[in-house]
Order: C-alpha cells, then sequence, then structure tokens
C-alpha cells in the first residue's frame, strides 16, 4: 500500500529519498509527513472504535442463555445452540429464500427505477415543473410504513380497492384480484410498493451526481449532432457510473437485509409463505420471547454473509476496472 | 447531398425529441398523481373526524371536516419544546455529520495517505455490523451520554454511508485542480475548507438532506437513552407517545376491560386519525427543507464557478 | 471562497450550541430531584397547617402497563388531594416503543425509578432483583394493605415468602360482573333478528342458519354473512371460538377440566374442526367475507362500521370503537347484539370471565428508591375507603353525585363529559383508576356501592341508548350480561396469563403451533368441501409432530399449582 506513493508525494519526502528508509521507518516517517491527514482522519477512527467497535463484546450473547441482569462472567455458555436452532428450524430454507427474493427484487428495481427517474428529470426543459415533480415524487417517504402500508393495502384491496377498480375498467382484468392474498404476488407487489414508497427520495443522490458533470461534454456531443437519447447514453450515464457502483457494491452487501417493517405490516395468513424473512423469524423467536441471544446469533450470521458479499462485489469490481470501495 | 442530410436527420431528431418530450411530461405527471395520493390521503383523513374515518373510504377531501385531530394532538403532548430540541438536534447533528464526514471522506481520496486503506476499511464494515442494543445502551452509560442531549449527536457524528459517498464525489474531482491548490502552498486542511468544500456542494447537499431527515426522524435514541429528561423530548418522540396513547385507549387487554366501563374510554380519539394528523405534523416542516436544498441541485453551477 | 464566512459562522453557531448544551446536559443528571425525602416521613395528615403540603415530595414512576400522557400527578385533580394530604406527587412515565427492550436496558444498566409498572416483563424485574420485599414494610406500616391482599399472600409470595409486587385485582367484598360484553361474544346485527322477531338462539348452527336466511330474503343486498379478524396477534380471534363454542371460557389455548385440573391443547381437536368445518361450509355458500384472512385491524373494523356485515366473532374491548362509531350513526339495525353461542343445546356458555388474580402482574418498590417506607405508607392511604372511592369515581359533586340512600351515581352530563380523554386526565381518573395497590374494580363496598363506576347499574343504565334498552326488554332482561351464564369459579383462571419460561420448550411449542395454524387455517377454511378432510389430516400430522403432550403437562402442573395457591391445600 505504501508504496503506491509515487508522484504524488509531497516534495519533502523526495528530498530525503536518497536515505531510503524502509519498512516500518519509512511508514512512521510518511505518517509523520502526513501529520495534517492524520489529525483530520484519526480522531474520528477513535471515534468509530468507541462508538461502533466497543459494543461488540455484546456478539457473546449469541453463545450464551444470556440474562440481561448477570455480567458477563455470570451467564451460562450455551455454545452453538442458537445457530443450530436457526439453520436447523424447518423453514430457514423459506425464510432464506424470501429473504434473498425480496432484497435482489427490491435493489435492481430500487437501482432501475431511480436511475431512470434521474436520467428522466435532467432531461425536463422547464425548470420549475422540474422542481415541483422532484418535490412531490420524494413525499412518499416521509410517510412512516404504518401509514404507508395502510395506504397501499386500502389501494389493493379486493372489495373495491382502487388498483382494482381502475384494472378492471382498462378491462386488463375481468375480476378483482386479491393482491396481499396471494402467496406468489407478494415480493413483486412488494417491490413495487418500495419502488413507489423511495423513488424520489433515492434519485436525490443521481441529480447530485449529475450536476457535477462538466457541461462542456454536452456541448461536444451537440456539436457531433448527438440526439438527446444518446447525450444520456454516452455523458450522463457515464458520469453517474461512480456513483452507481459504489452504491452498488454497498447495497450487495446489504442483500440479506430485506427491510422488515413493510413485509410486517402487509403480512397475512395466506401470503406468510412468502412474506416472512429473517427479521421477522428473529422478532418472533427471539424479541418477542426475550431471547436477545437468538437475536444476536441471527445479526452475526447476517454480518458474515455480508462481508463476504462485500469484498465479493468489491474485488469483482476492482477486476473490472469500475470504482471500488476500498 | 451531405447538407440535405443533415438536414433530415436534425428534423428527424426535433420530432423525435418532441415525442420524447410530451412522453416524458406525461410520465411525470402519472408520477406525480401517484405519489401525490398518498400524502392526500393522509391530511384528508386528518381532517376528518375521527369517528367518521373508521369507516373508511375516504380518498382526497375529508367528508366531515374537523380541526378536532390536530387541537387533541397539540394538546397532549409538550409540542413546544420538543420542537426546540428537533430543531437543535437536526441543525448541529447535520452540520456537525456532514463536516467530519466530510473531512475523512477528504482524507480517504488522497491516494498517497499511507493510512488511506486502513482508515476506509475500519469505517466501512461498520456498516454491516452492530454489537446490539445492550452493548450500545451500556456503553452510552459509561459515557455519560445518558439524559444528555449529546447522545443525539455524538453517536451518529460519522455516517459511513455518506462518508463513502462523499468520498466518490471528490474522487471525481479533476486531480489538477487539488494539485494546484498544494503547488500555491496550501496545506491539507485549508485545501479541504477552500477547494473541496465548495466543489462539492452538490453532494453535500445530498448529504445534509439525509441527515437532516435522519435527524428529524429519530425517535429510538430518544426512547432508549432520555425518557427521563423530558426537557430533552422531541418532536417524534412526543408523537410516538400520543400514537400510542390513542392505541392503547382502544385495544389494550385486560385493564380496558377491567376500567373503561360503559362511561370509560373515549369516543374521539381513533388511531389512525391521530396517525394522520402525526404523520403531518411531524413532516411537513422537514419536507419544507428540500426545495431549498434544490436549488444545489442546479446543473453544472458548482464546476463552471470555478473553471470559469 | 463564496461559503468561507457561512462556514465560520456555522462552526461558530455548532460552539455556541456546544457549550450551551453540555450545560444543559449536566444538569439532568438526577431524577428524583426534589430534596426533602426525611427517612420517616411523616405521612399523618396535618391538613390543617396553613402552609401547604407537609414535606413534599416527588416519586418516579414508570408505567409500561400502558400508554398515556406524563404527567406529575399533583397537576390533576386527584392527585393534588392526595399532595396536600401527604405531600407526595409522582412523576409518572408510561411506555413508548417496546416493552422488553425498555426494561431491558433498565435492568442493564441496574438503575430504576421509584417505583415500576414492568407489566409482562416482571418475572424479569424479580429475576433481576430490582424490587424489594414488600413484606416487612407491610408488616410495619400498612395494616390497609395487609387487609386487602392478605387472603391473597400465598398466591404472591415467592418460594421464601417474600413478596415483590402488589397484583392489580384483590377483591374485596362481593364479586359484581361487568353489566354490558366487553369479552367474548357471537355478535349479529339488530336487524336479523328484529326481521324474524327476536327469536332465542343458542347453538352454533342456529345462529349460522339464521344469517342463511336473512341473506336468502335479501339477496341483492350485497351482504356479508359472516367475517373474521386475523390480523397479526388477533389471529386468537379465529381460534378461541372453538374453546367458547364447547362451553369454555377464555382460557388461551387450552381447556382445563374443571374436575382433574388437566388442560388440553385444544388446537387440533374436534372442537376446533367442527367450528373450521362450519366456517368451511359458509364459504363455500359464498357466505365468509372473502376479505377475512387479507383484512387488516382497520379494515376490518371499517367493515363492520359499513353495515354490511350480518355476523362476527370477537370480543367487546376489540370492538368498541367500532360499536361507538355505529352508536353515533344512530341507526340501530345495524349495531350488533351479543350473543353467548355454543355448538350444542345442552352445552352451559362460559363466555363472562369469571373472578380471577391475575398474579403476574403488578407494582412494586424498585432498589433505587430511596424511602420505600413512604411509598409503602402513601399506598396503604390509598386504600383507605374514601380513598378507592375517589380513585375510581373522581370527585364528588363534580364527577360523581351520591343520593340520599348514599348510591353513587352519575349524571348524565357527567358521563358525557368523562367521555373526553382529556377531561378525564384532569381529573386524574386515567392515572389512579388502575396500576396502584387498588381493590379490584369487580369489589363492592360494603354499602352495596360497587368500586368501579362501570359496573353500578344506575351507571350503566344511563348508558344505554333507547334501542338498547328496547332490545333487551324483547329477549326480558335488563343487561347485555343477563343473557349470558354467570361464570363457574375456576381458580386458576385465566390460563393465558400463566408465563412460561423464557426459551422454554412449552413457550417454543406455543409459537409454533401459532405458526402452524396462522399457515393451514385459512386454507383449511377455503377449501372445496371435498377437500377439507385431507388439508386436515395435513395439518394434524403436522401439529401432532409438535410436542403436545410436554406443553400439555407444563400447563397442568402451573394449573394446578395455582388453584392450591388459590385454595390453600
Amino acid at each position: 500500500m505504501q508504496n503506491h506513493a509515487g508522484p504524488n508525494l509531497s516534495p519533502a519526502l523526495t528530498e530525503h529519498d536518497t536515505n531510503k528508509p524502509r519498512g516500518f521507518r519509512l511508514f512512521l516517517k510518511k505518517l509523520s509527513l502526513q501529520r495534517s491527514l492524520v489529525f483530520m482522519s484519526v480522531p474520528f477512527v477513535i471515534w468509530v472504535i468507541i462508538f461502533r467497535y466497543v459494543p461488540i463484546w455484546g456478539w457473546t450473547m449469541a453463545f450464551q442463555d444470556y440474562k440481561p441482569y448477570l455480567t458477563l462472567w455470570e451467564q451460562t455458555w450455551v455454545g452453538l445452540y442458537h445457530f443450530k436452532f436457526l439453520f436447523t428450524d424447518p423453514v430457514f430454507y423459506r425464510i432464506m429464500r424470501n429473504t434473498l427474493a425480496m432484497s435482489i427484487i427490491n435493489m435492481v428495481f430500487g437501482f432501475v427505477s431511480a436511475i431512470t427517474l434521474a436520467l428522466l428529470l435532467n432531461e425536463l426543459r422547464n425548470l420549475v415543473f422540474k422542481r415541483v415533480v422532484q418535490t412531490i415524487s420524494y413525499l412518499p417517504y416521509f410517510l412512516s410504513w404504518v401509514v404507508a402500508a395502510s395506504i397501499v393495502s386500502n389501494a389493493l384491496h379486493i372489495d373495491g380497492g382502487i388498483v382494482n377498480e381502475f384494472l378492471m375498467w382498462l378491462k386488463i382484468i375481468d375480476k378483482p384480484v386479491n393482491w396481499l392474498g396471494v402467496g406468489e404476488y407478494f415480493w413483486w407487489v412488494l417491490g413495487v410498493i418500495d419502488v413507489w414508497k423511495n423513488v424520489g427520495w433515492n434519485t436525490i443522490i443521481y441529480l447530485a451526481a449529475i450536476t457535477m458533470i462538466d457541461p462542456s461534454l454536452y456541448e461536444a456531443a451537440e456539436m457531433d449532432g448527438a440526439g438527446r437519447l444518446r447525450k444520456m447514453w454516452h455523458i450522463t450515464l457515464p458520469g453517474m457510473r461512480t456513483v452507481i457502483v459504489i452504491l452498488l457494491i454497498m447495497n450487495i452487501g446489504y442483500l440479506l437485509e430485506s427491510g422488515f417493517e413493510a413485509q410486517y405490516l402487509l403480512m397475512n395468513p395466506l401470503n406468510l409463505t412468502h412474506a416472512e424473512n429473517i427479521d421477522i423469524f428473529v422478532l418472533r423467536y427471539g424479541i418477542n420471547q426475550g431471547n436477545y441471544s437468538l437475536a444476536t446469533a441471527a445479526g452475526i450470521f447476517k454480518t458474515v454473509v455480508s462481508f463476504i458479499l462485500l469484498f465479493a462485489a468489491n474485488n469483482i469490481s476492482k477486476r473490472l476496472g469500475e470504482a471500488r470501495l476500498f | 447531398m451531405e447538407a440535405n442530410r443533415i438536414a433530415i436527420r436534425s428534423r428527424r431528431t426535433k420530432l423525435s425529441d418532441r415525442a420524447f418530450d410530451t412522453f416524458n411530461i406525461l410520465f411525470m405527471i402519472c408520477l406525480m398523481i401517484v405519489t401525490l395520493y398518498p400524502f392526500l390521503n393522509t391530511l384528508a383523513i386528518s381532517f376528518n373526524d375521527a369517528e367518521d374515518s373508521i369507516r373508511g373510504g375516504i380518498y382526497l377531501l375529508p367528508r366531515e371536516f374537523t380541526l378536532d385531530n390536530y387541537k387533541y394532538v397539540f394538546r397532549q403532548a409538550s409540542i413546544a419544546d420538543a420542537i426546540v430540541i428537533s430543531i437543535l438536534r437536526t441543525v448541529i447533528g447535520t452540520i456537525a455529520t456532514v463536516f467530519c464526514s466530510a473531512m475523512v471522506a477528504y482524507t480517504i481520496s488522497r491516494q498517497e495517505f499511507v493510512l488511506r486503506k486502513f482508515v476506509t476499511i475500519i469505517f466501512v464494515l461498520t456498516m454491516y455490523f452492530n454489537g446490539g442494543l445492550i452493548p450500545t445502551f451500556l456503553l452510552m452509560r459509561d459515557l455519560g451520554l445518558l439524559n444528555n442531549f449529546w447522545v443525539y449527536i455524538l453517536p451518529g457524528l460519522i455516517g459511513v454511508f455518506n462518508l463513502i459517498v462523499i468520498r466518490s464525489f471528490i474522487d471525481g474531482l479533476p486531480e489538477g485542480l487539488i494539485e494546484s491548490a498544494r503547488i500555491d502552498g496550501a496545506g491539507e486542511f485549508t485545501t479541504f475548507i477552500r477547494i473541496v468544500l465548495p466543489l462539492t456542494i452538490p453532494v453535500l447537499a445530498t448529504v445534509s438532506l439525509w441527515t437532516a431527515v435522519w435527524q428529524w426522524n429519530s425517535w429510538f435514541d430518544v426512547f432508549l437513552y432520555n425518557p427521563q429528561s423530558p426537557h430533552l423530548s422531541t418532536l417524534q418522540y412526543e408523537l410516538m407517545k400520543i400514537l400510542q396513547n390513542s392505541n392503547s385507549a382502544m385495544t389494550s387487554r385486560t385493564p380496558a376491560s377491567a376500567f373503561d366501563g360503559p362511561d370509560g374510554g373515549s369516543n374521539f380519539v381513533t388511531p389512525y386519525a391521530v396517525r394522520a394528523t402525526m404523520t403531518i405534523v411531524a413532516s411537513v416542516p422537514i419536507i419544507l427543507v428540500y426545495p431549498f436544498l434544490q436549488k444545489y441541485f442546479v446543473k453544472g453551477m458548482t464546476l463552471g464557478s470555478v473553471k470559469g | 471562497m463564496i461559503n468561507r464566512k457561512l462556514l465560520l459562522a456555522l462552526v461558530a453557531v455548532l460552539l455556541i450550541v456546544l457549550l450551551a448544551a453540555c450545560g444543559g446536559g449536566s444538569k439532568s443528571g438526577g431524577d428524583s430531584a426534589e430534596p426533602s425525602t426525611s427517612q420517616n416521613g411523616t405521612t399523618t395528615e396535618t391538613g390543617d397547617t396553613e402552609e401547604g403540603p407537609p414535606d413534599p415530595v416527588t416519586f418516579t414512576y414508570f408505567n409500561a402497563g400502558a400508554s398515556r400522557k406524563d404527567v406529575e400527578t399533583k397537576d390533576t385533580m386527584i392527585g393534588k388531594v392526595y399532595y396536600d394530604a401527604t405531600g407526595v406527587n409522582w412523576r409518572i412515565e408510561h411506555l413508548v416503543g417496546e416493552v422488553q427492550t425498555r426494561i431491558g436496558t433498565m435492568i442493564a444498566g441496574g438503575q430504576y425509578p421509584d417505583v415500576v409498572v414492568p407489566d409482562t416483563e416482571i418475572d424479569k424485574m424479580v429475576d433481576a432483583g430490582a424490587f424489594i420485599d414488600l413484606k416487612p414494610l407491610i408488616e410495619e406500616h400498612a395494616p390497609n394493605i395487609k387487609r386487602v391482599y392478605e387472603p391473597y399472600y400465598n398466591l404472591m409470595e415467592d418460594d421464601q415468602g417474600r413478596i415483590f409486587f402488589l397484583p392489580f385485582s384483590p377483591l374485596v367484598g362481593e364479586y359484581i360482573p361487568s353489566p354490558v360484553i366487553d369479552q367474548g361474544a357471537f355478535w349479529i346485527q339488530r336487524r336479523v333478528l328484529k326481521e324474524f322477531n327476536y327469536p332465542k338462539i343458542k347453538t352454533l348452527d342456529e345462529y349460522f342458519d339464521l344469517i342463511r336466511q336473512y341473506i336468502a330474503k335479501y339477496p341483492n343486498e350485497d351482504l356479508i354473512g359472516f367475517t373474521i379478524l386475523t390480523d397479526d396477534w388477533r389471529f386468537f380471534v379465529l381460534t378461541n371460538p372453538a374453546n367458547h363454542l364447547a362451553g369454555y371460557p377464555n382460557d388461551g389455548a387450552v381447556m382445563v377440566d374443571m374436575e382433574t385440573l388437566e388442560a388440553t391443547d385444544y388446537g387440533a381437536s374436534e372442537y376446533m374442526k367442527r367450528w373450521l368445518k362450519a366456517l368451511n361450509e359458509l364459504n363455500a355458500e359464498g357466505l365468509l367475507d372473502q376479505a377475512s384472512f387479507t383484512n387488516n385491524y382497520d379494515q376490518y373494523l371499517a367493515r363492520l362500521v359499513s353495515g354490511k356485515v350480518l355476523g362476527y366473532f370477537d370480543y367487546g374491548w376489540q370492538v368498541n370503537q367500532a360499536n361507538m362509531s355505529l352508536q353515533q350513526a344512530g341507526n340501530d339495525d345495524l349495531e350488533y347484539f351479543p350473543l353467548p353461542i355454543v355448538f350444542d343445546h345442552d352445552i352451559k356458555d362460559q363466555y363472562i370471565d369469571p373472578p380471577s388474580f391475575v398474579n403476574n402482574r403488578g407494582i412494586g418498590i424498585t432498589v433505587s428508591a430511596q424511602d420505600p417506607v413512604r411509598i409503602i405508607k402513601f399506598w396503604d392511604f390509598m386504600l383507605e375507603e374514601e380513598n378507592q372511592i375517589m380513585n375510581q369515581w373522581g370527585i364528588e359533586g363534580v364527577t360523581y353525585e351520591v343520593d340520599e340512600n348514599g348510591r353513587l351515581y352519575r349524571t348524565p352530563e357527567q358521563i358525557e363529559a368523562l367521555r373526553d380523554q382529556e377531561y378525564q386526565q384532569e381529573v386524574g381518573l386515567t392515572y389512579f383508576s388502575y396500576y396502584w395497590p387498588m381493590y379490584s374494580p369487580e369489589s363492592k363496598l360494603p354499602d352495596g356501592n360497587a368500586v368501579a363506576p362501570g359496573n353500578q347499574p344506575e351507571v350503566a343504565q344511563m348508558s344505554f341508548t333507547e334501542g338498547d334498552r328496547e332490545i333487551l326488554s324483547k329477549y326480558g332482561v335488563q343487561t347485555f350480561a343477563e343473557l349470558f351464564s354467570p361464570p363457574d369459579d375456576r381458580p386458576w383462571y385465566p390460563a393465558w396469563s400463566i408465563s412460561l419460561e423464557t426459551g422454554s420448550p412449552a413457550q417454543l411449542f406455543e409459537q409454533r403451533r401459532d405458526d402452524l395454524q396462522r399457515e393451514y387455517f385459512p386454507r383449511i377454511i377455503l377449501a372445496s368441501p371435498e377437500e377439507f378432510e385431507s388439508v386436515w389430516n395435513e395439518y394434524e400430522t403436522l401439529y401432532n409432530q409438535l410436542d403436545v403432550e410436554l406443553y400439555e403437562q407444563t400447563m397442568t402442573e402451573l394449573i394446578r399449582a395455582k388453584v392450591e395457591a388459590v385454595t390453600g391445600n
């Protein structure tokens, strides 16, 4: 890593190059030369260690029969019991399938919709209209899931729900569909709801990326006679590329986090076979029963998977010559 | 010949351009209808008589107009003080978080920084784990952050997601700009303040918005760390209380049946109407922030101005 | 460059606020701030002295049982009376969010308010040693507490004879049941009864037949015969009727034999099958609400208020909102009437709760409390009869009246005024009528008055509408409860409140059974009648794979233990 310095090295260091300090001493030397960068970052490293790493001792709970009133040394240790409980549960396969399916669908829908919307917004010529659309499209983000879920389940209701009425009016369906009453539909319904709720909000970062694109690129393309779509494809989209890739890598690490509230609130006895995910399972068998240990075990499992996915995604991106996280 | 071809092409382009614009505008109108509806619906319910709302079937306009829901919400909670705390935590939290995140982001964007990879990884990993509720609670207790305003600011001082996003924008800046500042003899901190911050305003605006909304909406930390300090309560927490009041008044199991006899209970509040009212009260102030930040998303402003 | 000034200004603001907030932060350490607390606080009523309350003190009280507006009790009318008499003020904090989280962090942190009502987490508080033993304090300072609670000591003591908390339901004097049905019942729309001239119906078949006939008479009105609530934890509304129809009270998921005290899980019993079969048939005829399994609670209530649903099973407390809304709309025909339906004519219904002592909820003094003696003395003072009346009825001349015969009553205006939650808070009824050491609300005072206004016949009658009185007279009764059989004595009741050990196999069984039923019951009900048997069998097989026996055994043991404690042998 240290050898990367190359041409960016500050002039001070090159002067001493003749001495060629090596290894640890070189490292210290560079450190002292870069002390302003160190002062700007190391205090926050200490911060992150205190606030994020210190509480990891809590992971010991996963191997205990944790009782909050006992100290760490007084707990009963149960080894891998909670992990076994989680992995050998008859529905474990089902909840894993649901978790992955929902988070992949949500991720794909989320990325595609937000990027598309950002591109289209960028093409609007009337600035007032553009700002109005932006502001309105991000409103649903501010509804809590409780409120959003109740609006959604009314809209999808089999008896007079607006979605059914509309589709019947368009003659796409001839009798009302019980959208939330069929397990197989649930993932897709949820994906669409997620887009509806978050697309405006998710767009903001891409709009910021677009503003950073050098306007002269568009001018040059216009000189070449490029049309709207070609400019979108060849300039705007590549301009967002880094951000897209970075967000994608980070989100791949979150694949086991498929959300919780929306599923919980829209779940019913008819669709639960497709709605239940890891978080809901943990809520039922862990938190609701005062079993912190199971919840912690599930958390550790998710972290391990996240790390694997994260490093893999980062690596692939690196190989493909794209931006990377670290 | 040649000229002719260009003319034909540009006419075709214009035609397809117009088609594209029309399609685009229609699409945006549909989008607005779909995204505006839930909000209008919530607004309508918040102005509708609570008893009547149980019947359902309220869409865009209240059926029996009333201000009672708002009166109820404002009388139930000590909202005035809570709003001050909410604003304080949002403003301080946002400024502190954005500033600190940007600073660290700058350091890890410097290719030559020897700790670059170490710092990056130590932050990135924290996105994917947490020690759990009780260890975190005990940490806050030991740091003396219980019943303390700073528990709203310190634990979230650096948003790692923000950090990475800011870094990727800094990476996208032309290297020459930063180099030229250095050659002028500016130190790292000066370069960061004078060159990097102004150049990354769009992303800082984005991150500010994220942080502000997150700060504004938080109530769990109030619940966990400051429940016994009413003077540190926030708007969202006060509203959560009202919501739970109305829920429990209606649905709680044994006690309700024991003492809410024929004369007990209330014929006024219903959870749903309160929920709708709360949503409006809680979200309108923060929603209004966006239009003010929007100007930072106007195309080309930053780079153009610096380069020019 | 544009932003340097702005930035500097921001940093300056930041610093100022930092400093200001630091100052604010340090102020907020202690909770029971007001000084005083002389160790042997004199709680004798020195009311004559002019200079206000004696030796004022503020105690902190956390209530996880209810969510309400937080208060200082001296700001309420009732609390003021107490404050003037004893100098004690309570700062009450109610639960927001999850009770497990709040109590869990309290225990882990080891700091408590003076007094806590931990609701469902009470075992954890006791296990954690968070409560002090009240028994010596009661012996020494609290004759009233002893008078009220001593009959229940064997239900309250732990194995070493200590008492850590006081439950809320010690019966004093005679037992008065509630005159309205806030418990389970099969409800039917009043117009259906009217149409057929108020028939007396008792069995499930008769009940469903009446609904069938009504729909057959009005086929074009888009009516829904029967609807079920299945949303989230409210799913028990679908499973409990099997027990009720067989003539048992709401004992949760078990049927308890009155003789042998054996608990049976009826989840796959003949009763359950018969109940589901009836629903299956109803569905095949198109009379069951097709949205039963997708409606959430709000949508369910909206359906009941819409007037299209002819019947449903539910608990009164859960449909209170809908009933009130219907009452306000003023169309008697669309209101519902509760019926004690059973499977067969020879079964005696047991919908009404028997008298019960819930011994795993209560209020305790924590180890953090500075002055437990003063608290216990205050509680003792609350248990004076006149204070019990004040806690439940409020202030004489303001929220209740006394007639020449010494009967307590409320005027229609008072009843109307008390419908307003905020007024109840102002008076303090919200804060004093429950979650304190108290007479159970079903108690009767020696002079014949009910402790709880809701159980006083005068008050109940006053709150009935014209329509209520009319339909009640058609059935020749005064109150709704009279249509139901009086409850038998079941000393263990209610079995659903018996707590199972966290993470125990029995607790795990309950969760697995609930999950299984949630998945299969809709399928069983919605199956075509030919497939009913096969889907049921599929369910039964899976059910039998769970450890039912162990669960029943555990429940039986716990029930027997409780009965032993209650009856004292």
